[in-house]
């Protein structure tokens, strides 16, 4: 599903954040980077997204999502590749205050072109079915991540990219927002790749990576309190 | 219940801030600036007090009345109040046509260098007063309403284009970023997130200003932009002091009510 070959990221003064980076991510996976702050887990992801151009790779395009090079398209092209193939996460939520929950969840169907219907299935799905005529202010921090989950995955993408989803809301709350996040990636199918500093919330996925300085490590998170639903 | 005050701690209020004797030195300096605007003006109150002049205004005030309500005046002053509105609406649209127009690089949204420009073009704009345009619309198109309406969309292009600008600049930008990172295109990011946010604030600005444009297209009138304004130099100059007063009742009304229904969508807009 994505595959990086050799990433590397500098900064302009030269300051290397990312150094021959190698990694398959499958369909199907939940994955969670960690690392200490500063390590490279957003330039990462921004790199994925095709937010942020990697440093030259001789011979070949060293991201590769579903088949396709990013380091081929140019701005329009990889604008549509976000839209059309990845959902996107954030930690502080990013739902647009002035439209309804569903016309928010609706709008990456609005923006592919595709049969809105499923935005009210979609709400329905993360809990808030009979909400629809909501407005963001209404609702908790919790809700408006179940808002921001359904609106990453209405399109069906291939790839859910999620920087600190749970960073913003208390234990439980975030333990069932990832219960949810989990559970919909597997029934769509797609890849996620979540970023997180809580060994809680990074119990919760198929498997942990930590990002270091000599690169990305499988680990395995210890945390006896946490329930990984299947 | 008694309160023993003598074990209280001691106030907790922070120091008073040290005398500035700068303040003090420059609220002087205001104060003999007015006094010396008094005594440097030639404004003689007691020739303005007399029993003569006092006489003469009362005089000249009760010309006024009654105003004239026949039907053929007020028909006429219908028709030129609808003139007056029209001259403000239109120059109001006009406006906001410009000012959004300006708005987009007046708010660095294409880059530093046109918004230097665009600000600098607004702030001409909105500096030469309303007044002044008209003199120079006038001589351009001739006498009427169709130069008090540029003159008037000239003046509030300027004004609406800067607080349009500003409220682009202010607007919360983690929407449209996020829109952006999820692969909608700038002009939908623009549409969907930026814009709405904005919307009520410059919907409010514009009937703000549409209120003032009532005001200002009644005196632009004067200055031969048709409407009441004009009516009201014209039988002022006969000494139709009844026919005056028609105008000036039908100019407070048109006022009054115009600001009534603006504050009313105002309010509806930004609660």
């Amino acid at each position: 599903m994505l595959e990086l070959r050799h990433l590397s990221k500098s900064y302009a003064s030269g300051h290397p954040v990312l150094a021959g980076l190698s990694w398959t991510f499958k369909a199907g996976e939940f994955v969670a980077i960690m690392g200490d702050s500063g390590v490279g887990k957003s330039t990462l992801l921004n790199l994925i997204a095709g937010l942020d151009v990697p440093d030259a790779n001789a011979g070949t395009s060293p991201i590769w999502v579903d088949g396709v090079a990013m380091s081929g398209l140019d701005d329009d092209a990889a604008t549509r590749l976000r839209r059309q193939r990845m959902g996107f996460i954030f930690q502080a939520f990013h739902v647009l205050p002035h439209l309804t929950l569903l016309q928010n969840v609706a709008l990456p169907l609005l923006l592919n072109g595709l049969p809105q219907h499923r935005a009210a299935e979609m709400l329905a799905a993360v809990g808030l079915g009979g909400r629809e005529a909501d407005f963001p202010h209404q609702l908790s921090g919790g809700e408006m991540q179940r808002v921001a989950i359904a609106r990453a995955l209405v399109h069906r993408p291939a790839l859910v990219l999620a920087d600190e989803p749970t960073g913003n809301l208390d234990p439980d709350t975030a333990h069932d927002i990832l219960t949810l996040l989990r559970s919909e990636i597997k029934a769509t199918g797609a890849c996620a790749i979540m970023v997180t500093h809580s060994t809680a919330a990074a119990d919760m996925a198929d498997k942990t990576l930590v990002l270091s300085k000599s690169g990305l490590q499988e680990t395995t998170i210890v945390n006896p309190f946490a329930q990984k639903p299947r | 219940m008694m309160i023993d005050t003598s074990t209280a701690a001691p106030s907790a209020m922070p120091p008073a801030p040290p005398r500035s004797w700068s303040t003090l030195v420059l609220f002087a300096f205001l104060l003999l600036l007015v006094a010396a605007s008094f005594a440097t003006l030639p404004i003689p109150w007691s020739a303005f007090l007399t029993l003569e002049s006092i006489n003469n205004m009362a005089e000249f005030l009760a010309g006024f009345a009654p105003p004239d309500v026949s039907a053929p005046f007020l028909t006429k002053t219908a028709i030129a109040a609808g003139e007056t509105l029209a001259m403000s609406a239109l120059g109001t649209l006009i406006a906001v046509g410009i000012g959004l127009a300006l708005a987009l690089p007046g708010a660095g949204r294409w880059g530093r260098a046109p918004r230097a420009v665009v600000r600098g073009v607004l702030n001409v704009l909105r500096s030469i007063p309303e007044l002044v345009w008209a003199s120079i619309t006038l001589i351009a198109v001739g006498l009427g309403p169709f130069g008090g309406t540029l003159a008037l969309a000239a003046h509030t292009s300027g004004v609406l284009g800067r607080l349009f600008s500003d409220s682009l600049e202010n607007v919360a930008p983690l929407p449209e970023q996020s829109l952006r990172t999820n692969g909608a295109s700038p002009l939908a990011a623009f549409f969907y997130a930026t814009l709405p946010q904005t919307l009520p604030q410059m919907m409010s600005y514009t009937l703000y200003r549409w209120e003032n444009n009532i005001r200002a297209a009644a005196i632009l009138g004067v200055v031969g932009a048709g409407g009441l304004g004009q009516m009201l130099k014209y039988h002022l100059s006969l000494f139709q002091m009844q026919q005056s007063a028609t105008v000036i009742v039908a100019m407070l009304l048109m006022v009054a009510l115009v600001d009534a229904i603006s504050f009313a969508l105002r309010r509806l807009l930004t609660h």
